[in-house]
């Protein structure tokens, strides 16, 4: 059926973001010598993917998540988001979640999800009804009261993750969010991480260590190596969506994941 | 049984007991005057020791503002630049070593021995361990929470006052717990040394005509003073630092070791 002309969409459009790395280098000054942390990385993410980043300690995939952030800044090259260079952190078009414990400690969930909001003025209520609403989406309606230390190291995650997202930003950054998880929580999370970026139809990059973490949740691998930093490898996941646990035992799976860590054990 | 109601009924046997003991002789009222000896004693002095109590107040209000104060200042600043650190935080540490009473009677040399003397040396006295302890505080903040204000697009002065003073805050409250304990330490011990007036004074006036029952009521009166002062930071610390210790256990853990380390050396 066509929709009518005259009625708006209930829901706006999802908000993507395309990212465009170009010739990216950067080199760390020692008090004895230049370290080459990233040599000339050049990427091109579209809208609405879900890229993950892995590599070896040391590559500079999370220093190259640090620049898309803006929260460091390239030796060389450019980096654009949604075609403008990003020289500071802008929570509008940027959200970052972080490892582990960057939740405040001294504020309850909802109030660390309204924080950015907090940060620019938003008015009480508008910033408590976003955070209601982000907090929903993540699954933990009814937890908006509690303190970190009373929430568990996944749901600690997932307000982080409302955080992230509570500003609708296009594109969400992740530096490693599940690894202080275990095995359990960690695979839940990625469902639901999938889950919510289905929902929201986000542009995604994710770094993590974890392989089968890599292919499970990923559209894209990009695969890099270490000193210096570069990539040597961009691969394409064509599992079908939803990703399931019967996958990960799969031969298209399996074949995806040897390819990676044969880069990998190369270069470490 | 709790150890809470036991250690209730720890206090209500050694109160008993200071009753009782004297009472029968088993120990000399000089050495230890009964519970309602010395009340009866203090209740006689009442205007006396109401004097003395309003001017040992005044000396530790004046004294806990510019120890904690100075200390909060300090320690701030020495926290978060790395050259003052460098410079002052040793010189700090090996002087919290010594004992600092060695000092007062070069104060009374430079003060007299009235309030200001009393003053002066507590003042110093309690402001090491603020300092030292803010400076800790700062020092030890996750750089990741910093960072993540950061993406947030918080500026400097946003991260100042939403992440760095409230992160801040849990250490600097158990330094103004040392602080603020060693600060009436300063006032009683300085008024029994040299002075006109204050508890202290009286505590030592009458411990020199051998005078047990008015020398434990003063002792007493300082006894309050500290456990009121315990009081006030704990409703502090719950009111501003739920999130310290995360778990109850470890709260009550951290009361227990708290208050074990409010008794420093003199």
């Amino acid at each position: 059926m066509q929709p009518l002309a005259n009625v708006t969409p209930l829901k706006p459009p999802p908000r993507a973001g395309a990212i465009e790395v170009k010739n990216v280098g950067q080199i760390f000054k020692t008090s004895t010598q230049d370290v080459v942390a990233l040599d000339s990385v050049s990427l091109e993410i579209k809208p609405g993917r879900f890229v993950v980043l892995v590599g070896p300690s040391g590559c500079g995939k999370s220093t190259l998540l640090m620049m898309m952030a803006g929260l460091r800044q390239q030796t060389t090259g450019t980096i654009t988001i949604n075609g403008a260079p990003i020289p500071k952190p802008d929570p509008d078009r940027v959200g970052v979640v972080f490892q582990e414990a960057s939740l405040f400690p001294w504020l309850t969930a909802e109030e660390n999800v309204e924080f950015p909001l907090a940060l620019r003025g938003v008015a009480k209520a508008e910033r408590r009804a976003k955070a209601q609403e982000a907090l929903k989406l993540v699954g933990l309606d009814g937890f908006g009261k509690r303190h970190p230390h009373e929430l568990s190291g996944g749901m600690k995650q997932r307000v982080s993750i409302a955080r992230g997202l509570v500003q609708d930003p296009p594109v969400l950054l992740m530096d490693e969010p599940f690894a202080a998880l275990d095995e359990q929580t960690r695979m839940t999370m990625g469902d639901e991480l999938l889950r919510i970026w289905s929902a929201t139809g986000k542009t995604v990059v994710f770094v993590t260590h974890s392989l089968t973490e890599a292919v499970y949740l990923a559209d894209e691998v990009i695969v890099m190596s270490a000193r210096p930093g570069r990539i040597v490898d961009h691969l394409q996941v064509p599992l079908p969506r939803p990703r399931t646990y019967e996958m990960l035992s799969g031969d298209a799976f399996g074949t995806l994941r040897d390819r990676i860590w044969r880069h990998i054990r190369k270069s470490a | 049984m709790s150890a809470k109601t036991l250690r209730h009924l720890i206090v209500i046997g050694l109160i008993a007991l200071w009753e009782i003991l004297p009472r029968t002789g088993l120990i000399p009222e000089l050495f230890l005057p009964s519970l309602s000896s010395t009340l009866r004693a203090g209740w006689n002095e009442a205007p006396e020791y109401g004097h003395a109590l309003a001017v040992t107040l005044y000396e530790v209000a004046i004294s806990m503002a510019i120890a904690c104060g100075g200390g909060i200042l300090l320690g701030a600043i020495v926290g978060s630049l790395p050259r003052p650190r460098v410079l002052i935080m040793p010189m700090v540490s090996s002087l919290y070593a010594v004992p600092l009473v060695i000092l007062y009677p070069v104060f009374t040399v430079w003060l007299g021995i009235g309030t200001e003397s009393k003053i002066a040396f507590a003042s110093i006295y309690g402001f090491l361990p603020t300092m030292l302890a803010t400076a800790a505080g700062i020092q030890t903040i996750d750089p990741q929470l910093i960072l993540a204000a950061r993406s947030m697009g918080a500026t400097m002065s946003q991260r100042l006052v939403r992440v760095i003073i409230p992160a801040a805050i849990p250490t600097v409250l158990s330094g103004l717990r040392v602080g603020g304990a060693l600060v009436i330490v300063g006032v009683v011990v300085s008024e029994m040394l040299i002075s006109s007036a204050g508890i202290g004074y009286l505590i030592s006036r009458y411990r020199t005509i051998l005078d047990s029952p008015h020398v434990f009521a003063g002792v007493l009166l300082v006894l309050f003073m500290a456990m009121a002062f315990n009081a006030l930071i704990k409703w502090i610390e719950r009111k501003a630092a739920i999130w310290q210790t995360g778990t109850r256990a470890g709260q009550s853990a951290a009361d227990d070791v708290g208050s074990g380390a409010v008794q420093p050396a003199t």
